[in-house]
């Protein structure tokens, strides 16, 4: 499941700025992939489709990199499967 | 304080074309945009007519990094924008401090439906986060001020059917007022969603074989899209800097009807017209050619001929009246900024627009309304009227230079 978050939430911010897939490692700061807030919106919308979770407004806020993204998306998924 | 208004660029995205002259030259030719609908088969729509943008490649027009965030309308404003101001010859760096005032009767329907879709029908649970910022009324406005640079008083104007006249209205009066030199206005709409349709559909205006302004045998508006955008500047800014100017905008009338919210007023619509001559400073003895509101009802058509006998008296006989409706079917909030183009282009060229599809005048319809063949006459005064649902009415006033 790890590699298969790491790839949607990848694909998400690739989709979003338009940009190749494999340009982005997960250390890369949304800073420097140019990520507006609209455009992290939209990846977290995205993600959130995909995953079926729903990120509280508070942790986007802590975003910076695309690791910080792929960490929330599992901290979530381990909390909904322990609920 | 700027006396006198004039338009040097010229803007259009209809069904008859995705520029100008494609526009001018299927009005001159009395060639219809109405065709069967499209996009909407099995949707149980009675509608069955539409004047659709066709061929219309978003990906020619924008960077694809944009297109996501334009609804159709909005494509539609910038594209008309951009061919106004390329024709008024203006660069891109003299719009820092020009004005847009972009007319729309509905905005981002498209936006905003599939939305509605995504969540009653499909049972989401979550909007996409574009749904505001691309579908918001003042989308397009804003998108034609971030692409085209325009930095100066930028904002939407909506009057239903009016909104294109009245948006123009309010950039000439910006010029006249001073506050700017240049400014870019007309309207823009994009109702072929599914939704948009349905309500049309219930309100029993629509026809459903053909749109036939003034003749008796009319059964009602047919549903177009699309954009016409002008570019106004003051004379002086025109001429300081070798503009070549196509007509001036005498003057701008506006009224509200404070009466029905979708039976008109010939009492109203005469008043608009009233105060745009006034405004104008001209005679109804001055005035050639009027460019009708003529959207094929039966309660607009008779009310506008109606409203013309009130302002013109027996002067009325000697005036040619047309509905470029009848080709470019009834773009709501463009609506305006198409006619507006095709008086601008009638005062230029000496052709005067036919309606087309007349078969014979319809009852109280009893005004030369140049039936279906364009007419080669010179002409040096023309209106352009728009009588919206809700009684908001806005006149243009344009004389030949």
């Amino acid at each position: 499941m790890a590699m298969d978050i790491e790839t949607i939430v990848k694909t998400a911010i690739a989709n979003q700025k338009m940009i190749d897939v494999d340009s982005i490692a997960l250390e890369t700061s949304l800073q420097d992939l140019g990520v507006t807030s609209l455009d992290a919106i939209t990846i977290v919308y995205e993600v959130e489709e995909i995953c079926d979770i729903e990120v509280p407004n508070d942790e986007l806020e802590s975003l910076r990199s695309v690791q910080d993204i792929v960490a929330g998306v599992h901290s979530l998924l381990n909390k909904k499967a322990g609920a | 304080m700027n006396d006198r208004v004039v338009i040097t660029g010229l803007g259009s995205v209809s069904a008859l074309g995705l520029n100008t002259d494609q526009f001018w030259s299927s009005v001159k030719e009395g060639r219809s945009g109405i065709l069967p609908l499209t996009g909407f088969d099995n949707a149980g729509l009675k509608i069955n007519l539409g004047a659709q943008v066709r061929a219309f490649d978003p990906t020619v027009h924008f960077f694809s990094k944009d297109v996501p965030l334009l609804d159709r309308y909005s494509q539609f404003a910038l594209v008309a924008c951009r061919e106004a101001i390329d024709q008024a010859g203006l660069a891109a760096a003299s719009l820092g401090g020009a004005a847009a005032v972009i007319g729309t009767g509905c905005g981002g329907k498209e936006t905003d439906e599939a939305t509605y879709d995504h969540l009653y029908r499909q049972q989401k649970t979550r909007a996409h986060p574009f749904t505001i910022p691309k579908g918001m009324p003042s989308a397009a406005a804003s998108q034609v001020s971030m692409q085209l640079s325009i930095a100066g008083p930028v904002f939407t104007v909506s009057s239903a059917c009016s909104s294109a006249n009245h948006a123009i209205a309010q950039a000439a009066l910006l010029i006249r007022a001073g506050v700017v030199d240049v400014a870019i206005a007309g309207g823009t709409d994009a109702p072929f969603t599914y939704g948009l349709l349905k309500a049309w559909e219930a309100l029993r205006v629509v026809s459903s074989d053909n749109c036939r302004p003034f003749s008796a045998d009319r059964s009602g508006l047919v549903l177009g899209e699309g954009a016409g955008m002008v570019v106004l500047e003051s004379e002086r800014h025109a001429k300081g800097r070798g503009a070549s100017i196509l007509v001036r905008l005498a003057g701008s009338g506006m009224s509200a009807d404070a009466g029905h919210i979708t039976d008109p007023s010939a009492e109203g619509a005469a008043r608009a017209i009233q105060a745009a001559l006034k405004d104008a400073g001209l005679n109804s003895q001055d005035v050639d050619y009027v460019n009708a509101h003529g959207t094929g009802t039966m309660a607009n058509d008779r009310t506008e001929t109606e409203a013309l006998h009130r302002v013109f008296g027996s002067d009325v006989k000697s005036l040619m009246v047309s509905s470029t409706k009848s080709m470019h079917g009834h773009a709501l909030g463009a609506s305006g900024g198409l006619e507006f183009v095709a008086t601008v282009l009638a005062l230029c060229e000496g052709v005067i627009p036919p309606t087309i599809n007349f078969t014979r005048p319809g009852e109280g319809c009893d005004l030369d309304y140049v039936p279906n063949t364009a007419r080669e006459k010179d002409i040096h005064v023309a209106i352009s009227n728009s009588f919206a649902f809700g009684g908001l009415n806005a006149v243009q006033v344009l004389q030949a230079v």
